[in-house]
């Protein structure tokens, strides 16, 4: 039997959106069983994923698309946006002790995603960015 | 999972300990800043972040949190955090939280 569970879901461009994605994985993750701990990390990977395409990506659709695969061995959350794209080389590494004494202390999501996922992706046009992440889960 | 946000703070041995409830988003990060900045004026330099019973979090709420550590290393004050799950833990140190705040196990080992 084919332990691979899917779940694919068009988010609109509403405040705090994630939860309901955050909600989808809980439940794939409690029903393969899957470390809390692991769910924890991939919490964080789906939540700055999605609010990084809703925040940034100056949208065209009313939605994003946002997919799960997942496995007992990993999880792969695909998050698609239709907007104006971006370099993802023009992104600045943020570092804790610039970020103390600027003004703009946001800008952390690509770090985090790249971190904690064990394999991340992104392809971006002009006509919108998606990106790949890989977390294992064992 | 509880998801919408709350706090509650008070005073202990002259450090503002501050519990969250919920979802540390913008809103929560902004809330818990109204708190600190209440105190930090009549001049608490110390703060402790009880995280408990907070699962989830994100970049822009934490980014207030780093506001707070700005605010305090100008004061020689310093934010400790408890209660921290491990994926909590793990995210404030990519960011290197622990670089300019401490996780400590209670209030009691904040001197």
């Amino acid at each position: 039997m084919d332990k691979r569970i899917k779940l694919e879901i068009k988010l609109p461009l509403v405040k705090d959106i994630e939860l309901v994605a955050i909600e989808g994985l809980e439940l794939m993750g409690r029903h393969l069983q899957i470390a809390e701990e692991k769910i924890g990390e991939a919490r964080i990977l789906i939540t700055e994923g999605i609010i990084n395409a809703i925040e940034h990506s100056e949208n065209t659709t009313p939605f994003i698309d946002v997919h799960f695969i997942m496995n007992i061995d990993a999880l792969v959350i695909i998050i698609t946006d239709y907007g104006k794209g971006f370099d993802p080389s023009s992104v600045e590494n943020p570092e804790i002790d610039k970020k103390l004494s600027s003004n703009y202390k946001r800008g952390w999501g690509l770090k985090l995603m790249r971190e904690m996922s064990d394999e991340f992706k992104i392809d971006s046009s002009e006509k919108g960015t998606k990106i790949t992440i890989t977390k294992n889960l064992r | 999972m509880r998801l919408d946000f709350n706090l509650t703070s008070n005073i202990e041995n002259n450090v503002l300990v501050i519990k969250t409830e919920g979802y540390i988003n913008n809103d929560g990060g902004e809330k818990i800043s109204k708190e600190f900045e209440e105190h930090f004026t009549k001049g608490i330099n110390k703060v402790l972040i009880d995280i408990k019973s907070s699962k989830v979090i994100n970049s822009i709420g934490i980014s207030y949190l780093i506001e707070i550590i700005e605010k305090l290393n100008e004061k020689n004050g310093s934010l400790y955090f408890c209660n921290m799950d491990s994926t909590i833990e793990k995210t404030f140190n990519i960011m290197g939280l622990f670089q300019f705040a401490k996780k400590v196990d209670s209030v009691n080992e904040i001197e």
